[in-house]
Formats: C-alpha cells, sequence, structure tokens
C-alpha cells in the first residue's frame, strides 16, 4: 500500500507536468492471493503485486488513454507523453463532455486490516479444515479461496481527487462424490466474514443428496433458483442490458420500454455502490460517486447505469459507472447489484412447491441469443434436485435452460428473506447479493448425462 | 533484464527449492475502436513484471511482481517459496514433473509491417472507410470497426538451465453492424464474432481482410435479418461455416482435451472432462472422417509460439485420428500420468499469472468437398453462419449455439434466411454424425483472442483451423 498522501502527492506531481487541456490518472494497485485446491489437496497458490495507472488526457477536444504498471515516475511522465501522442493523432471528438468536476464522497468503510494480513499458511490451514470435513464423507473438494488488499485512487486537472483502499476475500467450493456434487461460496471485504464450516456442510449436504441423480425430461417446470444461480442470470443481464451502450443501440431488453411492466411486481433489481450487505465501493474509474441506480423497480423497467460519455448521449448526468478506460468502449457498468429479498425462509419456499425443481447454480450461461427478449441459456450444476409435496426428494441429473428472463421473472412467486452475496470477476470492487427466487415457469429445453 | 533472471535463479538454486522457473514478460498494446465513424477509444498499454514458480516440499507456489528492482525480486522468490510451503500442508504426494530437454534459444514470430509503427491515421481511416459503409442504411441503428495489436517480450529461465527468449507480435480486426426497425434488433460481423480475426503476425494480418468488400453484405444480411423468420424447431442435417466450426471444435475438443481439467484441477470454476483417462485411445470421439491435431507451428496462426510457459518447444500432436480419440494437451505436471513427456501447452495470460494447459492451433483436418457441392448434395438442411452465442456443460457433453444468421437448404440449394438460429447437441453423439468436411481451399485458421480458464480467469489467444462441416440428424431451433 501507498497510502492516501502519498499517492496523491506522486500523481498531482505528474499531473502538474501535462500539457494537455484536461488530464486524468487512474491508479489501481493490489496484492492478490489465491489458493485453489482440487482432488481435495492444495495445486495452485499464487500472489500477485501488480498496479495500473491510466493517463486520459484531452488536447484541443482530442482524446487518448495510455496505461502502465510501472510507478516509477519515469515511466508515469513516459505514460503521460504516450497518451499526448495517441491524443494528437486522433480526429477531434466534439461529444466529448470533459473530465468530471470535484465531487464529494460519502464515508464508506471497505478495508479490513485483518484480512490485509492474512497469510499464505492462515489460507492453507482454512483449506485444510474443509478437506477434513468432506474427506470424512468420503467426498473430494475443489475450489478456491482468495484474499487480498488493494487501493484505487482517481485525480484529475479538474482537482477531482478521489481515494479508497480495500480488501477483498472470496472462496468458493465444490464437494463430489462419483455422481454428484454439491456447491457453496461467499465474498466479502472481511476475511471473518467466511464461515467455512457453514460453507463446507451445506456443500456436503448438497452431495450428499444429490447422489444417485434421476433422469427427468426437459420441459416447463416450476423451479426455486438460489442465490448461486440468480446471481449468474444477473451477470449475464448486466452484461446484455443494464449498462449504457446495449442501452443506446436498442440491444437492451430495457431498450424502448423505460416505464414499462416487464416483470412481476415482486423483482426489483438495482446498483448500489454503498450499501453494506455487500461488497461496497463508493465511485467510479471517472471519480464520480455511486448513485443508487433501479433497473428494474416492482417489475417496472426504470433505467440504467451511465458515465459521462454515455450520459451526454442521452442529456443526462453520469450515474458513477465508468469502467476502466481500455473498457470504456464497452460503456458503463454496474459492479454492485442487488435484487431486493422477499419475506419468506428458503425452506418455506421449497416448501410451496408441489412439483418443480431447485437449482444450486448454474454454468456457463450465454445471453447473446436474443437479447431483445433477455433470451439466456446454460446448465444446471452441483446440485439439481426434484422438489415434490414441498420437499426436495432425489438429485436429478443436469439440464440446460433457455428460456427469457423477464418473461420468467412475470411468474415469480417469492422471493427468499435469506440473501447471498456471489462474486464475479470483479470481486475487488463489488459483488452480486441476491435472494433465491421462486418462478411458476421456467423452461429446461435439453438434457445431459450425468 | 536476462542478467536480472540469471541472479534470481541462481539465488532460487541457494535456497535449495526443488524447481523454478522465472518468467520476465513485457507486453505493449494497442487498441483503437470507432463507432458510428468516430473514434471511440484509443488506447495504448505496457505491462510488464517478472512471475516466479517454485517447486519446494513437493509443492507448488507462485508469486510475481511488477517491480524488477533486484531487491523486490528477491523478496517475490521467498514469496514463491514461503507459498509454496504453505501449499504442501495439504499435500498427499510430492508432485511428479516430466524430464524435459533443457533449451537455450531465441524465438521470433512471422512479422513483415511492425503494427505500432503503421500511423494512426492509416488505421482509423480504414476503420471510419468500413463504417461509412456499414451505416449506409436508415435501419442500421450502429456500427463499428476496431484493430488490436499485441507485441510481446517473453523470457524464461529455469533452475534446468534453459533460456528462452521469445518476441511475438499479433494483430487482429473486426467490425459490426446492428440494424433496428423499432422492434426488432440484429447484429452482423465481420470476419468472425467475438472479436474479429487475430493472427500471429504483422499489420499485413489486418491488410489482408478484405473488410470493405465485405461490408456491404453484412449492412444488407442485418437489415434482412429485422424481417427473417426464426429458426424452426425440427431435427434435420446442418452444414456449418468456418468460423462457427472454430468455436465448435473450440468448446467440444479443445477444452474437453486439456488434461488438466480431464484430471479435475479446473473443476470448480471451468468444469471438468468427460473425455477421461479410461477412455484414451478407445473413444470413438467421431466418423471416421474426423481427425483433429494440436499444431502450434502453423506460421501466422494465433496459437503458435516458439516454446510454451513450461520451456517446451512448439509441437504438432494428433488429438483424433479417424474418428479415435488419441491425444491429450498436457503438461510437465500432468504428462507422466499417462506415461508421455509434455506435448508443450502450458502458457500464462502474462508475467503475473500460472501457467494453465491452454490449446494451441486445434484443427479439424480438411475433408475433399468443394462447398457448392456440399450444399448441392444436402436436400434439406440449414446452413449455420458465425457464431452468436455458446454454452456448454461443465464435462463438455451437451452444447448449444446460436448464429447470427443461418439459411435454409432446400433441394441442394440455399434459399430463405433464419434469424436466432440455434443448434444443441452432445459432443460425441454430434462428432459421429459428421459426414462431409470441405477440402483445403476452404480451411482457414480462425485466431480467438478470449479463451478464458483458470482463477484469477486467464485470457489465451488460440486459433482453430476449419473448413465447412455437414452433420446429420442435429436438432436446431430450440430457443425456446
Amino acid at each position: 500500500m501507498i497510502g492516501e498522501k502519498k499517492l496523491f502527492s506522486k500523481l498531482e506531481k505528474v499531473l502538474a507536468r501535462s500539457k494537455a487541456d484536461e488530464t486524468e490518472i487512474i491508479y489501481f494497485g493490489d496484492m492478490n492471493c489465491l489458493t485453489r485446491f482440487a482432488n481435495s489437496y492444495i495445486h495452485q497458490n499464487i500472489s500477485v503485486k501488480n498496479s495500473l495507472i491510466y493517463f486520459r488526457v484531452v488536447k484541443d477536444k482530442r482524446v487518448g488513454v495510455a496505461s502502465t504498471n510501472s510507478i516509477r515516475e519515469l515511466d508515469l511522465k513516459q505514460t503521460l507523453e504516450n497518451a499526448l501522442e495517441i491524443a494528437r493523432q486522433q480526429p477531434e471528438k466534439p461529444d466529448f463532455p470533459g473530465l468530471p468536476k470535484p465531487q464529494k464522497y460519502k464515508t464508506v468503510l471497505t478495508f479490513d486490516e485483518y484480512t490485509a494480513s492474512f497469510t499464505p499458511k492462515q489460507r492453507a490451514m482454512k483449506v485444510k479444515q474443509i478437506i477434513r470435513k468432506s474427506s470424512e464423507k468420503n467426498f473430494t473438494l475443489a475450489g478456491a479461496f482468495s484474499s487480498g488488499f488493494g487501493e484505487i485512487a482517481v485525480v484529475n486537472s479538474h482537482g477531482l481527487k478521489a481515494y479508497q483502499p480495500v480488501t477483498f476475500a472470496s472462496t468458493n467450493m465444490v464437494v463430489m462424490s462419483d455422481d454428484s456434487s454439491g456447491y457453496a461460496s461467499d465474498t466479502s471485504r472481511n476475511v471473518a466474514d467466511l464461515d467455512f464450516d457453514n460453507m463446507a456442510n451445506r456443500a456436503i449436504e448438497k452431495c450428499f443428496r444429490s447422489q444417485n441423480p434421476i433422469e427427468i425430461k426437459p420441459g416447463k417446470y416450476e423451479v426455486i433458483l438460489e442465490p448461486a444461480a440468480v446471481a449468474e442470470i444477473l451477470e449475464w443481464l448486466n452484461y446484455i442490458g443494464l449498462g449504457s451502450k446495449p442501452f443506446q443501440q436498442q440491444m437492451s431488453f430495457l431498450s424502448g420500454k423505460i416505464g414499462k411492466k416487464i416483470t412481476s411486481g415482486k423483482i426489483s433489481i438495482y446498483d448500489d455502490g454503498y450499501k453494506l450487505n455487500g461488497v461496497p465501493f463508493p465511485f467510479d474509474f471517472e471519480g464520480v460517486p455511486k448513485k443508487k441506480v433501479m433497473f428494474i423497480d416492482k417489475g417496472v423497467a426504470n433505467g440504467v447505469v451511465y458515465d459521462s460519455v454515455a450520459a451526454a448521449k442521452d442529456k443526462t448526468k453520469s450515474t458513477g459507472h465508468a469502467v476502466t478506460p481500455n473498457y470504456a468502449h464497452e460503456g458503463a457498468s454496474g459492479l454492485n447489484i442487488y435484487m431486493a429479498p422477499g419475506k419468506k425462509s428458503l425452506k418455506n419456499m421449497i416448501a410451496d412447491v408441489k412439483k418443480g425443481i431447485l437449482v444450486t447454480r448454474f454454468h456457463y450461461i450465454n445471453g447473446f441469443i436474443d437479447t431483445r427478449n433477455s433470451v439466456l441459456t446454460g446448465m444446471t450444476r452441483d446440485g439439481t434436485f426434484l422438489v415434490e409435496d414441498g420437499e426436495i426428494k432425489n438429485g436429478i441429473k443436469n439440464l440446460r435452460f433457455t428460456d427469457s428472463m423477464m418473461s420468467a421473472f412475470k411468474t415469480t412467486q417469492s422471493l427468499s428473506k435469506e440473501t447471498g452475496r456471489v462474486s464475479s470477476w470483479w470481486s475487488a470492487l463489488g459483488c452480486m447479493t441476491v435472494p433465491a427466487v421462486h418462478l411458476k415457469k421456467f423452461n429446461f429445453s435439453g438434457k445431459t448425462d450425468f | 533484464m536476462q542478467d536480472k533472471l540469471s541472479e534470481l535463479i541462481q539465488y532460487l538454486k541457494s535456497r535449495n527449492v526443488d524447481y523454478a522457473d522465472c518468467r520476465f514478460e513485457r507486453k505493449e498494446s494497442e487498441s483503437t475502436s470507432v463507432t458510428d465513424s468516430k473514434v471511440d477509444s484509443a488506447f495504448r498499454q505496457i505491462n510488464m513484471g517478472v512471475g516466479i514458480r517454485v517447486i519446494a516440499n513437493g509443492a507448488w507456489g507462485f508469486a510475481a511482481s511488477a517491480s524488477l528492482r533486484p531487491t523486490e525480486l528477491i523478496k517475490t522468490a521467498n514469496r514463491a517459496i514461503q507459498i509454496a510451503k504453505a501449499s504442501a500442508i495439504t499435500k498427499k504426494e510430492s508432485l511428479r514433473f516430466a524430464n524435459q530437454e533443457v533449451f537455450k534459444d531465441y524465438y521470433k514470430s512471422p512479422c513483415k509491417i511492425d503494427p505500432f509503427t503503421v500511423s494512426s491515421d492509416e488505421k482509423i481511416n480504414q476503420m471510419v472507410k468500413i463504417c461509412d459503409i456499414l451505416k449506409d442504411s436508415p435501419k442500421v441503428k450502429s456500427s463499428e470497426a476496431s484493430m488490436t495489436f499485441y507485441k510481446m517480450k517473453k523470457m524464461f529461465y529455469s533452475t534446468e538451465g534453459a533460456e528462452i527468449v521469445q518476441d511475438i507480435v499479433e494483430s487482429g480486426a473486426d467490425c459490426s453492424v446492428v440494424a433496428y426497425d423499432g422492434k426488432e434488433a440484429q447484429k452482423r460481423s465481420f470476419p468472425n464474432s467475438l472479436g474479429g480475426n487475430y493472427g500471429t503476425a504483422g499489420y499485413e494480418f489486418v491488410k489482408g481482410i478484405d473488410f470493405v468488400g465485405n461490408a456491404e453484405r453484412i449492412r444488407e444480411e442485418a437489415v434482412q435479418l429485422l424481417n427473417a423468420e426464426p429458426c424452426p424447431d425440427t431435427e434435420t442435417t446442418i452444414i456449418v461455416c468456418g468460423p462457427q466450426m472454430a468455436l465448435q471444435v473450440h468448446e467440444s475438443c479443445g477444452h474437453p482435451i486439456e488434461l488438466d481439467r480431464v484430471l479435475g484441477t479446473e473443476i470448480s470454476l471451468a468444469g471438468g472432462s468427460f473425455m477421461t483417462i479410461d477412455k484414451f485411445k478407445k473413444l470413438k470421439y467421431g466418423s471416421d472422417i474426423v481427425n483433429i491435431t494440436a499444431d502450434a507451428t502453423i506460421p501466422m496462426a494465433l496459437g503458435s509460439f516458439g516454446y510454451d510457459d513450461e520451456g517446451v518447444k512448439a509441437q504438432r500432436t494428433p488429438i483424433i485420428k479417424k474418428g479415435k480419440f488419441v491425444g491429450y494437451l498436457t503438461s510437465r505436471e500432468t504428462a507422466p500420468i499417462i506415461n508421455q513427456r509434455s506435448n508443450g501447452t502450458m502458457r500464462a495470460d502474462g508475467w503475473n499469472n500460472i501457467p494453465l494447459i491452454r490449446m494451441t492451433n486445434i484443427n479439424l483436418e480438411p475433408g475433399s468437398w468443394e462447398l457448392d457441392d456440399l450444399i448441392a448434395d444436402t436436400k434439406n438442411g440449414i446452413f449455420f453462419d458465425i457464431n452468436k452465442s455458446w454454452s456448454i456443460d461443465d464435462k463438455r457433453l451437451n452444447f448449444q449455439f446460436g448464429v447470427e444468421a443461418a439459411w435454409e437448404i432446400k433441394n441442394g440449394k440455399l434459399g430463405k434466411m433464419y434469424k436466432n438460429a440455434l443448434y444443441t447437441g452432445i459432443t460425441p453423439e454430434f462428432w459421429n454424425s459428421c459426414d462431409a468436411i470441405c477440402n483445403k481451399k476452404h480451411w482457414k485458421v480462425w485466431g480467438i483472442p478470449n479463451c478464458g480458464k483458470g482463477e484469477p480467469m486467464q485470457t489465451a489467444h488460440v486459433a482453430h483451423g476449419t473448413a465447412p462441416t455437414r452433420f446429420r440428424n442435429i436438432k436446431v431451433g430450440v430457443s425456446k
């Protein structure tokens, strides 16, 4: 960690040398440690210290972006020059709205000393603990446990200054027998929040109960999607429909539908960088504070997230969801996504099902089939069960679903009061925080052999 | 830098590790995208550092740092040793590492025109020209073109004495168009979706793609798709075009033959494989005309290199021979399990990641058919063009692919266009239904720059040589 004062001083020194009309510097440095295990032993174990520094400059309405991973002053100066050189070679961008002005930030705690100091040995001992639990049942264990820390800063030539230190910890585990498996996961800013025993127990129980799976025919079924399954669906819906680019291209399932009811009134989906029961982060990669954005509010399409460039195009304001400049052409993206919970316990939701399927998790979802109709496909895995008369009866062989998610969400019966935090590739910056969802109709279009 | 790596190897030897390698990588990348004839983003990045992989107490440790200061490199080496010792807490047995010929060598990929010396003006003008054609219709909502280039310097040193330096240049480009009529939106891409086509070559690779000659066609096809019928739900004969075949090979053959995946080391995220060791040299994977090879030596192909990130020389290996499963992609750690030596497929996504078994160029070898003859020989069926969606189960059996556009085949001729077309199958059933593959004239290597695997996720650059291929009795149009 360089620290707020030293980092600002270092970046502002480079900023002062810039000959551009406007200059922005983003710093993202971290130490990411990850322990992977499979076949009940640790097979990969890494620790990576890196930093990425992005320069965005505007000169005579021309924009250039360059980046380096070296924090040496000489390399920073050279990268600034590279950004200027790129800008000089570009045509003018008359639509560029200018870099954001100084902002005010609410305080949010995103750093935990204990997590920052977590050692490889401590990670290995946690893994050993859950290996022992699964081995006691003659099951094998695979998964990953990561922890780390970092700091993110944004400064620009208008005087904007944003800084946030972060820690992160995530784990996922798959417990396996010869013909079944079970899954559990969690993520937090604080490693002490991860309850390894509880997760291992849940994964072991799923593995145990899904042994000797029976085959059922594909078709439309009542389903309960557990939080990991819901999060995987939301991750794709976010990608194909909740950001500015697909919305503006008319490729989003929200395009042309703002103000219209598109799901059951029980469904609300939103992004909130300040909410503490997820993995909070307060500003975006332009230094703009994150606003709470309702994507779907009680079933009604409400809006998408914006960065400053996309916002200018739609004559609105940035919602604080800019990504790093190298991905800016992909548009803004939500990183702290929530689905509002319901009032029932998962147990009571299962009790409501006469005949249906309980899905723990999906594999390899893809949402490009028909984005305007939010058609997704994917496979179930690691704990798929037949529910009859309100009870889990059998494990079943995995199924492929292909369905319009907005149509499926129209049949929402209930949502669980319990929520799960599910990490994604942006785990340092946020996660999905979602309940289990009970749908009356969900289309399974195919099956597999296990 | 080579001196620093030599000193680092000496230090690691002095710490009595079982094995260590140090990998320096400097990667320069440039990406420019143009939307509706305006520059959307122009970005250049330099990223470098050293990754140190250690076996100590019979287990792996890896640490990496962007700082190249000698004191920081020593700290990083110590961290790798500390991590390996932590890994050993759960070890069942010490890991085996296959013997390997030790190389001291230099490799340079083919590159006629260094893309980093070509002016931005030239690149942008070309992309604007493409967008101008793509957007020339009132039905077009957006048009995009992009170019991306990489230049890598890689150095690999090991305690066994390996000293390998490689210079690799990669180039790629794509364009796409979205048509919209107030209700429907449809997209077409060229020369491939998912980022376009890439090669291990210089700017000449991008110049060789006929964007201008194809832009009008894909624009008109995107507009036609707005009024196209949905693909019918049926079982029929399908012909899959080259770029979609590339993804078919990638998902249903390339991934399941990765021996680390087969052995369960990727199971929690990317999944396992149905091509388990008990099926090795026994499974009838496909029909007799199906021959698939892993070949990292094809000039200009995106999955080509001189040496992998364990210092093993690039090779050509049979995978499927006359339909029979005969080969895996292996590493020095996994190869001994099937009594082989590594076939050189361990690659890392940069200095800051550990190498994993990755596809190289996994190719469906050409058959004997002319494309026109193949279509004429097909009484009823559907022709599937380039990819739009992809999904496969965690053992690589049940797959479903969607394409941007498909065409009816009726009495040996292409007929009406279908939108949102899908086909689905079970991998060995599908490949055993293959009855025709087009010849060398129609065979092309498709570079895929975004193959994901591992945790944290690593992106590999791989490729697949394919030609249009026919399959019988395939389920299609299963969108709802």
